[in-house]
């Protein structure tokens, strides 16, 4: 069996999980209006850390992420040579090495905590996280390491919020996932981590099982989503039947949900495709905006918060149904204690990627 | 047993396919070094000329495999080749021009936006093969033969019969370039392990 927990959350929202988790359950949003973040001086909604002011804010991200994880687990597995951490980012410190985004923060972090392992970096848009923490269960379940160390780390930078002005992709409000008056994206940064092992013990406060899931492109476009759901179809699909799990054993579904119009529609077609119209199910981004490579962690994190405390969040910003296929989007919190939960992403490059949690 | 049987290498002035040199650039030609290859092997994707410098290595290295191996197009499913790519600067040569565009002309570019992720490359030949399966982009310090070995592994014992993995460094003039695949069930071909791929990536 493959275990996850340690789980934790830094955001606009807190730099503790607690703060995060007491923010979140009370339907608090960490996204606000930001005077002059766009393109030609325009003022837009972010979920901005507007307190993290280091000169290397990834770097100085990822290392308050790992402090938060070794005080939740045997402090002997951070430095051990069956450990690897992987870290999930599109841009890392992108603003201070455009050439090397990630060299330097990396290497830094293997020397303050020892690390023995070089850290692996995945970057593949918004799969990053949901994929890393795949890549983790993988490694261990193939006995190449016995404990990973996921984090998931993405900043705003004009690089970024530039280039979603330039695709039209930003919504002129806080983003409303799966809501009929969605119009695009809200842009966030954070960071969240979790440790996956295969030893229960090593956990402080208690651990999940991570059933491990599976990735499959859509072939279909490299920055728009497949109409038909393919790709997120066939990855949750594979992911279900690989576990053995049937859609109906499924208790919430935390979606991708980014409330582009085009992304929620595909979500909808492809989760009714696999028979999960009537599964609660949340997009968390009205929560944390989009954090792009951090987005899969963070969310996950953020799942197994509303696992342990048996509280399922409203997808924040939803009203009405506005996809063609009829989600039980959540409009308020439940109270509700899921056995089994669904995580899915999706993104740019045709990426589609999920996985499963169980409580113990 | 998993097998190499089939790989290109894409430096600054040569394409070989199985060590075969089927292309050296010539210096005086027009345009770049990229689309002189695309023309001598005479492959016809129009969309080539829309991608950036990564998702050309990509497409061409990974056409000229298919070409060398034609087995691949019709053996397998449709999500049954996964991809597993790396390197060590992202997409930076597309980020450079991205943020060129809007600092010194006038606006950001959406079509080189879409470019600036690694992984864009592996949606491209995705979309091109029509293929469904497992895609992975790292980014690594420097060509770590260990990390293919292991993680290649992992996906050919969990549902992928063929992996076809790449070592794409395109910065600039900085051109280094090798994608190899891995088969399952093949009788010809290198051992998949470290040692042979640290000998035959020449990084």
């Amino acid at each position: 069996m493959t275990y996850i927990g340690a789980e934790v959350i830094i955001s606009p929202l807190g730099r503790t999980t607690a703060q995060n988790w007491a923010a979140i359950s009370a339907n608090q949003s960490g996204i606000s209006l930001v005077k002059q973040a766009g393109f030609d001086n325009a003022d837009l909604y972010l979920s901005k850390m507007l307190d993290l002011v280091d000169d290397y804010k990834f770097e100085r991200l990822l290392s308050d992420a790992l402090t938060a994880v070794s005080e939740q687990i045997d402090p002997k597995i951070l430095t051990s040579q069956r450990t690897i951490v992987i870290i999930s980012s599109t841009k890392g410190e992108l603003d201070k090495d455009i050439n090397d985004p990630f060299g330097k923060s990396i290497a830094a972090l293997v020397e303050r905590f020892s690390l023995v392992n070089q850290p692996l970096v995945l970057s593949n848009a918004c799969i990053s996280g949901v994929l890393a923490i795949n890549a983790a269960s993988n490694f261990i379940q193939a006995k190449i390491y016995d404990h990973a160390i996921v984090i998931g780390c993405d900043l705003i930078s004009d690089f970024v919020v530039y280039g979603f002005q330039s695709l039209f992709a930003i919504s002129d409000k806080p983003c409303a996932p799966f809501d009929a008056s969605r119009n695009g994206i809200t842009m966030g940064e954070g960071c969240g981590a979790v440790v996956v092992s295969n030893t229960k013990e090593i956990f402080r406060n208690g651990a999940l099982q991570l059933l491990s899931g599976t990735s499959a492109n859509d072939a279909n476009h490299i920055s728009g989503p497949s109409r038909t759901g393919e790709g997120l179809f066939r990855s949750v699909r594979k992911t279900l039947e690989s576990n053995q799990i049937a859609p109906d054993e499924i208790d919430f579904v935390c979606a991708h949900g980014t409330a582009t119009v085009f992304n929620d529609e595909m979500e909808s077609i492809a989760f009714d495709r696999v028979g999960l119209t009537n599964v609660p199910l949340s997009s968390l981004k009205g929560y944390f905006g989009h954090t792009l490579g951090a987005a899969g962690v963070i969310e996950t994190t953020a799942s197994m918060q509303m696992m342990r405390h048996g509280t399922l969040l409203k997808s924040l910003g939803y009203h009405e149904s506005g996809t063609s296929k009829k989600l039980n989007v959540l409009a308020e919190n439940v109270s509700s204690r899921p056995e089994t939960i669904l995580k899915t992403a999706s993104g740019f490059g045709g990426g589609n990627a999920s996985l499963i949690i169980r409580s113990l | 047993m998993s097998l190499i049987t089939t790989y290109c290498h894409l430096s600054a002035d040569q394409c070989s396919v199985n060590g075969k040199v089927v292309s050296t650039r010539e210096r005086s030609a027009a345009g770049s070094w990229f689309k002189q290859i695309y023309k001598e092997q005479e492959f016809v994707y129009p969309k080539f000329y829309k991608m950036d410098a990564l998702s050309q290595a990509g497409f061409l290295a990974s056409e000229l495999i298919k070409r060398a191996n034609q087995g691949i197009v019709n053996s397998y499913k449709d999500d049954e080749i996964a991809m597993l790519f790396a390197n060590q600067s992202s997409s930076a040569d597309t980020d450079l021009r991205f943020m060129h565009s809007y600092e010194h002309n006038g606006a950001p570019s959406p079509s080189l936006f879409v470019y600036t992720l690694p992984n864009i490359v592996l949606g491209e030949i995705a979309i091109i093969n029509k293929w469904y399966g497992e895609n992975m982009f790292a980014v690594l310090p420097k060509f770590a033969p260990g990390f293919f070995a292991d993680y290649g592994r992992i996906l050919l014992s969990t549902g992928a019969k063929a992996v076809l993995c790449g070592w794409l460094g395109v910065l600039g003039d900085h051109i280094e370039v090798f994608v190899w695949l891995v088969e399952n069930e093949s009788e010809n071909g290198l051992d998949f392990n470290k040692e042979n791929l640290l000998e035959l990536a020449g990084i």
